[in-house]
């Protein structure tokens, strides 16, 4: 990467209250941070790595588990690791979307993995109150997909 | 029967025929013929008309028969079969299969077309589809399974199908995980299954089989992949009917035997026609590339194991590709 670019990131920092920012470019990351280590001034860390990326660095949420945000209403979870896809083909319409009232065994989405398309289907009756995902992404085990209210039926 | 068959089955030659008698043979007037004749157009074959001679396809044609597959699928398979249905254009053999279990429709049963006018590939993608040309063709089928066995069905089919064709003398076919099926390091065809059901079964699921047979003089496909044929790999004119009847056969009894014993029996096969393993590769998923290794070759449930600098890891998502092609 270019060292006048690092060096506008760098500045862009400085000027900025972000503690820590991370860039990737092709093969090439970028890592700025000015967590304080030593206690003695903002010694700002540079790493410059090429993109093997690990596992963990695969785009992906955090397990669900972890800090998930509560929701309101019924969660319908990826029950598998895989891509996931708002409607049968590309361009059509999507199987869900929010105000739709959904009953349970309706399909909702598909997850993609190893060239088999899993029809996801809702295990609720409600309307559909969120769209966790956005259409392409990967997503993983567990990972919430859809908020369901069940309230009002 | 479609309206436009028995017009096709006189022109399917190849040859010339003249308006008056096409029209004669079939029971209709010549600008009748030549109405015909446009939707023969309109469905994408391509008929030469010549003043004087008559009208010609500009390529001979096989059209997809089913007397002509059953004949060739093994008896006691071919009699388990719940239907066959065969489409000059539809839009998914797949979709409309899906479709027809979920109101209620239980396989096996079979679907074929000549031609599709939104063949599904994987991640969204479209899967060209010209008519009376490849073989696009889908089986339903009712799996009583654990969720967790499913996967390796990807595999399996992969590995029936590229076995069939290898029987029929297909010489150094490959599958390029987990079901490309690959001839000289071009896509022959693939194999996209879909699946509904419950996560404790029965699951129906959709194998659908793409294979490219016969592409030869058709241009601007804008197949975004470097690809091959059939005729190219076998080195002369395949007989469309009898791959479909080949890959049939080898599909219903691989099935069962997956259902029995899951991928172990087809392990071996697999490994045999894997371009991957032992290879450097790249995994792909959606536009980002998210890692990169060594391919050790599947695991028990049909995972790509991958060895990177992180270690040895299972992968069941996206996309492999080799970093050297062949």
């Amino acid at each position: 990467m270019d060292i006048r670019k690092v060096k506008k990131l760098i500045e862009l920092l400085e000027s900025s209250d972000i503690d820590e920012l991370e860039i990737r470019e092709g093969e090439e990351s970028v890592r700025l941070s000015r967590h304080d280590r030593s206690g003695a001034g903002h010694p700002l860390v540079l790493h410059q790595s090429p993109l093997v990326a690990p596992a963990a660095a695969a785009p992906g949420p955090a397990p669900a588990a972890e800090d998930a945000p509560s929701f309101d209403g019924h969660v319908v979870t990826a029950p598998m690791v895989g891509t996931f896809y708002v409607a049968p083909s590309p361009g059509a319409k999507p199987f869900v979307e929010v105000g739709k009232r959904i009953q349970s065994g309706d399909t909702v989405c598909i997850i993609e993995a190893m060239k088999i398309l899993n029809q996801i289907e809702a295990d609720v009756d409600g309307v559909v109150a969120d769209v966790l995902v956005e259409n392409g992404q990967p997503v993983e085990f567990g990972q919430p997909l859809f908020v369901i209210d069940i309230g009002e039926s | 029967m479609h309206k436009l068959d028995p017009l096709l089955r006189l022109l399917a030659d190849g040859r010339f025929h003249s308006g008056a008698a096409l029209g004669e043979a079939i029971g209709i007037g010549r600008s009748g013929v030549w109405k015909q004749i446009r939707a023969l157009e309109a469905m994408g074959l391509e008929v030469h008309a010549v003043q004087g001679k008559g009208y010609r396809l500009t390529a001979p044609l096989e059209l997809l028969d089913r007397d002509a597959i059953l004949a060739r699928v093994e008896r006691s398979r071919a009699r388990k079969l719940r239907g066959v249905e065969i489409f000059y254009r539809i839009d998914s053999t797949n979709r409309y299969l899906m479709q027809r279990a979920a109101d209620g429709l239980e396989g096996p049963y079979l679907c074929l077309a000549e031609s599709q006018s939104a063949g599904r590939g994987r991640r969204g993608r479209s899967w060209i589809s010209p008519f009376g040309r490849n073989l696009y063709l889908s089986l339903l089928w009712r799996f009583q399974l654990g969720a967790d066995a499913l996967p390796a069905l990807s595999l399996v089919a992969g590995v029936a199908v590229a076995a069939a064709l290898e029987d029929t003398g297909v010489a150094g076919i490959g599958i390029k995980w987990p079901n490309d099926l690959v001839h000289g390091g071009r896509k022959l065809g693939g194999v996209l299954i879909e699946l509904a059901g419950e996560a404790s079964g029965p699951w129906d699921a959709v194998v659908g089989v793409g294979l490219n047979i016969d592409m030869k003089d058709l241009n601007d496909l804008g197949i975004d992949q470097p690809w091959t044929d059939l005729r190219t790999a076998l080195d002369r004119r395949p007989q469309r009917n009898r791959i479909a009847a080949t890959v049939v056969d080898a599909l219903m009894k691989a099935l069962p035997q997956f259902e029995e014993a899951g991928f172990a029996p087809f392990e071996q096969s697999f490994r045999r026609f894997d371009v991957t393993r032992g290879r450097e590769v790249e995994l792909h998923q959606g536009a980002n590339r998210i890692k990169r290794g060594l391919s050790l070759g599947v695991g028990e449930h049909g995972a790509l194991l991958l060895q990177s600098e992180a270690g040895i890891s299972q992968v069941t998502s996206g996309e492999i590709s080799l970093r050297i092609p062949e």
